[in-house]
């Protein structure tokens, strides 16, 4: 059995950043997350570190703790925020009237904005549509949510903070009617691990209410699907959103060496299994050719979904801490955190651990606005330039990872799963997505002993797997030809399907 | 630049090669327009001619209706696979097998795949879990891990030898280096390897492996086999690289890395096609036209959210009916998705469908309904509509 104070279930930005913030004030924790970091909707969003502009006049408070949060982790956070720059930008046909009210709303809560011609905004982003009528700046920037839950995540673990990832909360412990503990089972041995501690903080997002209703309590939200698609290479090297109130398929996000365009916005009921339907990359390309022409062109090499917990108008037992977010109390030990956004995950946390401070009855402020992200320093490993020194040694020619990194990263203790590889190397996020790699990194954790011949195989089943959901609905032009090879390689060379 | 001949053949892969050689072979002046390297470079170099049964001759009549394989009939199925076998023994790569008997050979992954004409370097791959085997690998050797086949068998091991490259090309290209294969061998011999049978990944020399094969065999005094690799391939290669030099000494016409800029009509004939690359505009002239593209991933199919296209001349393509959704099934490893049934329909004599061009002929798998993942039919039905489409040309222009 595990003792700790705080027990945090979820490992996306709202659960790495608690952890942050509390190992900063000195409180021991437990970190437990199903998957690996980022699993869920932080790792599906659209890596958008929001101005505030899109919810400048809709919901300007949100907007507000936006550009606040924006201009934070642009200091403590350099290396997973490129500061690219957003540009809203109208086309003809739509509403000049909108356009007043946008820049009124974002001058209302400090989004500093700057108009900018056509042939201004096409020296910026050369791809643009060149019948543009004008484009407005602002400051968003690109955020790398997987580099973002690690470096908070690097705080804690530095203090003493207790991660379990792969491990899923399947039922939490209740005596005399208090939450005291969880268990949590490992994804593949299926061992069980007791955890207890004095609060339990439920940051599940979309499986919110599932957890909470593990202890007999529930999280009033609904889900929405957003789908995304990502294109094989950088379109532009700004934000583009469409200056028009919110609808789908209207931003573009450049991300490493690739762009992210979506979303779309779809009720569903299960958080989990959720696939994109080809209708909805159509309807994101389409919108996103109506910006920038050439989308129409470019290869779209994966998509992907997340599902967005939204919450339902304030129920009485909610307190509203902010807007956007909520901290419900369950009042037996349990604290649960929806909502938000990936920009506003540290004041999230900062809210939520003022709580658990003050149950504590302790006077700790909160340092995570100040102190620059920790473990920023290690990844100057990461440049292009470093990356092509070994050349010779490159496993994923579309990312330029070397054997040595996939040998390191296989070699660090927790590394067990082939997604850590991948998520901490980029291996297989370019444009044959993993198709080549991923036989290789799964080589390599067998010859380093990290697992056995069957255990990768049925990883390698199960990659193949998801990776073709997430091309499926993109599957034509280039990206259908890419995917007869890749069929050919696995279902044809390797003759992988036949079971023995 | 301008050029004629009695036969143009766009897209030089299996298909579109064989029926080259045919017709130089039959004393016709042919030229070959290609844009890149073809799918069997990537191949194992095996030949599959349909996987379904244990002969694979016989499983032909129960294939639907479509296939491109009725054009063909078993019997030319045969003849068409005995010339390539032909072809590809003089230029020292003798593939070995039986066209009415089906055989398997080891994967990288541990695996066995159908097929039915190996090179003879894979001639001893076909191997029981039971029986005792050694691997000889290479050093941090990219595409190739042992032990994804040690751990499906009871009795094999696996030896590591330092190439000082680590990729499949490198490796193979040590190996026609005389001083390194000695160095190899004495390794080898140094192993004492007890095993029954020795595997070593498909490295042994990049043109012809012949003399590296006999030579680790004789050493050794086992059995040897070579186990395909992910592409690039080296028997893939070696397949390609044969058929070429066997063209190349016809006196056949290759024009690499072009494509079709453009296209002359006049009526109903296909008068000349203009290449694409670099310098002066080359002009092909030809009596007759053989379309062999192959399918999406060589780009003679090519489709948008919703359509199929053929790139070179558009000729009207069979797509299964439904929306894109229907084109692919959800499972990755369920063989045969919709899309693959898309492509080209032609008459009995290999000419499209739907259009009025009178002197174009079509083979390979840019052929509707021709489902090569499905069947397992690939080098075989390219090497037996590609000789046939040949033939059907000479057929109707006995003038040329
Ligand atoms: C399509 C889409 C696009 C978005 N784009 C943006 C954007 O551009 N910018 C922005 O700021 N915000 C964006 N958002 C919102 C943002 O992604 C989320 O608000 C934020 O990531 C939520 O983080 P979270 O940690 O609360 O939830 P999640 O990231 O969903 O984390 C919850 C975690 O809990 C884990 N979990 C669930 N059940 C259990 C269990 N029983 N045991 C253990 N672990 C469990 C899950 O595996 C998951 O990792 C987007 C959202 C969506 C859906
Ligand atoms: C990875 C992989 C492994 C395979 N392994 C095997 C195997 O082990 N055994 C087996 O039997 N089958 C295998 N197959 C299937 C088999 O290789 C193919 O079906 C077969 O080689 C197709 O030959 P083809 O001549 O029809 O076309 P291709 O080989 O596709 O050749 C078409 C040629 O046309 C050229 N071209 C295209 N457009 C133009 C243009 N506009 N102008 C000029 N040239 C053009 C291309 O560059 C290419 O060189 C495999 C397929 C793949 C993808």
């Amino acid at each position: 059995m595990i003792r700790t104070d705080v027990i945090i279930i979820g490992g996306g930005s709202t659960g790495c950043g608690i952890a942050r913030d509390l190992a900063l004030r000195g409180i021991d924790h437990c970190l437990i997350e199903k998957g690996d970091f980022a699993a869920g909707a932080t790792g599906a969003c659209h890596g958008l570190l929001h101005s505030g502009g899109r919810y400048a006049v809709n919901d300007p408070e949100a907007g507000a703790d936006c550009i606040a949060e924006n201009t934070i982790l642009q200091k403590i956070g350099r290396k997973c925020v490129e500061r690219t720059g957003g540009l809203f930008v109208r086309l003809p046909g739509d509403s000049k009237r909108y356009r007043d009210t946008f820049l009124k709303a974002c001058d209302a809560i400090g989004i500093t904005t700057e108009e900018l011609s056509p042939s201004r905004a096409l020296d910026l982003v050369p791809a643009l549509n060149p019948s543009l009528e004008e484009a407005i700046r602002v400051p968003d920037c690109s955020i790398d949510p997987f580099r973002l839950c690690m470096l908070n995540i690097t705080s804690s673990q530095k203090r003493g903070g207790l991660v379990l990832t792969h491990h899923t909360v399947t039922a939490i412990i209740k005596e005399h009617g208090r939450c005291v503990g969880v268990t949590a089972r490992e994804e593949i041995t299926s061992d069980v691990k007791e955890i207890r501690g004095k609060i339990i903080i439920n940051a599940t997002g979309a499986w919110g209410d599932r957890v909470a209703r593990l202890a007999g309590g529930s999280v009033p939200i609904t889900l929405s699907k957003g789908s995304l698609v990502v294109t094989n290479h950088r379109i532009t090297n700004m934000v583009v959103n469409r200056l028009r109130p919110a609808s789908d398929g209207d931003i573009v996000v450049p991300n490493e060496a690739v762009c992210l365009a979506g979303t779309t916005s779809i009720p569903v009921t299960d958080p989990d299994g959720i696939g994109v339907d080809p209708g909805e990359v159509d309807i994101i390309a389409t919108q996103a050719q109506e910006m920038l022409p050439d989308f129409a062109a470019t290869r779209l090499i994966r998509t992907y979904a997340g599902v967005r917990p939204l919450l339902q108008s304030d129920g009485e037992n909610g307190r509203s801490i902010s807007r956007g977010f909520r901290i419900i109390d369950h009042r037996d030990g349990l604290f649960s955190i929806v909502g938000g956004k990936l920009t506003t995950y540290r004041l999230m946390a900062e809210k939520m651990t003022d709580t658990v401070i003050a149950v504590f009855g302790l006077k700790r402020p909160c340092r995570t606005a100040e102190l620059p992200l920790e473990g920023q320093e290690e990844l100057s490993g990461y440049p292009l330039s470093k990356r092509l020194k070994s050349l010779e040694d490159i496993v994923c020619e579309c990312e330029l990872v070397t054997a040595d990194a996939v040998e390191r990263v296989a070699g660090q203790v927790g590394t067990r799963y082939l997604g850590d590889i991948q998520h901490r190397t980029r291996l297989g996020m370019g444009p044959c997505q993993g198709g080549f790699c991923t036989y290789r990194a799964l080589g390599i954790m067998q010859e380093k002993g990290k697992m056995t011949p069957e255990e990768s195989m049925g990883m390698l089943r199960d990659f193949l797997q998801r990776r073709f959901k997430g091309i499926k609905p993109a599957l034509w032009g280039d990206q259908l030809r890419e995917e007869q090879l890749i069929e050919s390689i696995y279902l044809g060379i390797l003759n992988m399907e036949q079971e023995q | 630049m301008n050029a004629t001949y009695d036969v143009v053949i766009i897209g030089g892969g299996i298909s579109g090669m064989m029926a080259a050689i045919t017709l130089v072979g039959c004393g016709k002046k042919v030229a070959v327009v290609s844009k890149g390297d073809p799918v069997c470079c990537f191949s194992t170099g095996c030949v599959d001619v349909l996987a379904d049964g244990e002969n694979p001759l016989k499983g032909i009549g129960s294939l639907p209706e479509h296939h491109p394989y009725h054009l063909v009939g078993d019997k030319g199925i045969a003849e068409a696979l005995g010339l390539f076998r032909g072809i590809m023994s003089a230029e020292g790569i003798p593939y070995v097998g039986d066209v009415h008997a089906n055989r398997r050979v080891l994967t990288s992954l541990g695996r066995s795949k159908v097929t039915c004409l190996v090179p003879e370097t894979m001639d001893f791959s076909d191997i029981d879990p039971h029986e005792s085997l050694h691997i000889l690998s290479f050093h941090k050797m990219k595409d190739f891990y042992p032990q994804y086949i040690t751990s499906r068998y009871a009795k094999a091991a696996y030896s590591t030898f330092d190439a000082g490259v680590t990729t499949t090309v490198g490796i193979a290209e040590r190996f026609e280096d005389s001083d390194f294969l000695d160095t190899f061998t004495t390794w080898m011999r140094g192993l004492a390897i007890q095993e029954e049978r020795i595997a070593v990944p498909a490295v042994l020399g990049r043109g012809s492996s012949g003399a590296v094969y006999h030579r680790i065999g004789g050493e050794c005094g086992r059995t040897v086999f070579e186990i395909p690799t992910l592409p690039p391939s080296m028997p893939g290669l070696r397949l390609f690289g044969g058929l070429k030099n066997a063209f190349l000494r016809r006196k056949g016409d290759l024009y690499w890395g072009r494509g079709i800029y453009s296209v002359e009509k006049l009526g109903n004939q296909i008068e000349a096609v203009t290449l694409t690359g670099p310098g002066r505009s080359t002009r092909v002239e030809g009596k007759a036209f053989i379309l062999a593209t192959g399918s999406f991933v060589s780009g003679g199919l090519q489709a948008s959210r919703d359509a199929v296209m053929e790139t070179v001349f558009n000729l009207p393509s069979y797509l299964p009916p439904g929306t894109r959704d229907a084109w692919f099934q959800d499972d990755f490893f369920a063989v045969g998705h919709e899309i693959e049934k898309a492509g080209i329909r032609v008459d009995a004599s290999f000419r499209p469908l739907g259009t009025e061009i009178e002197n174009l002929y079509v083979c390979g798998s840019i052929l509707a309904f021709s489902e090569v993942m499905k069947y397992r039919c690939g080098h075989g039905m390219a090497i037996a509509t590609g000789v046939a489409a040949a033939k059907a040309c000479m057929g109707a222009y006995s003038g040329i």
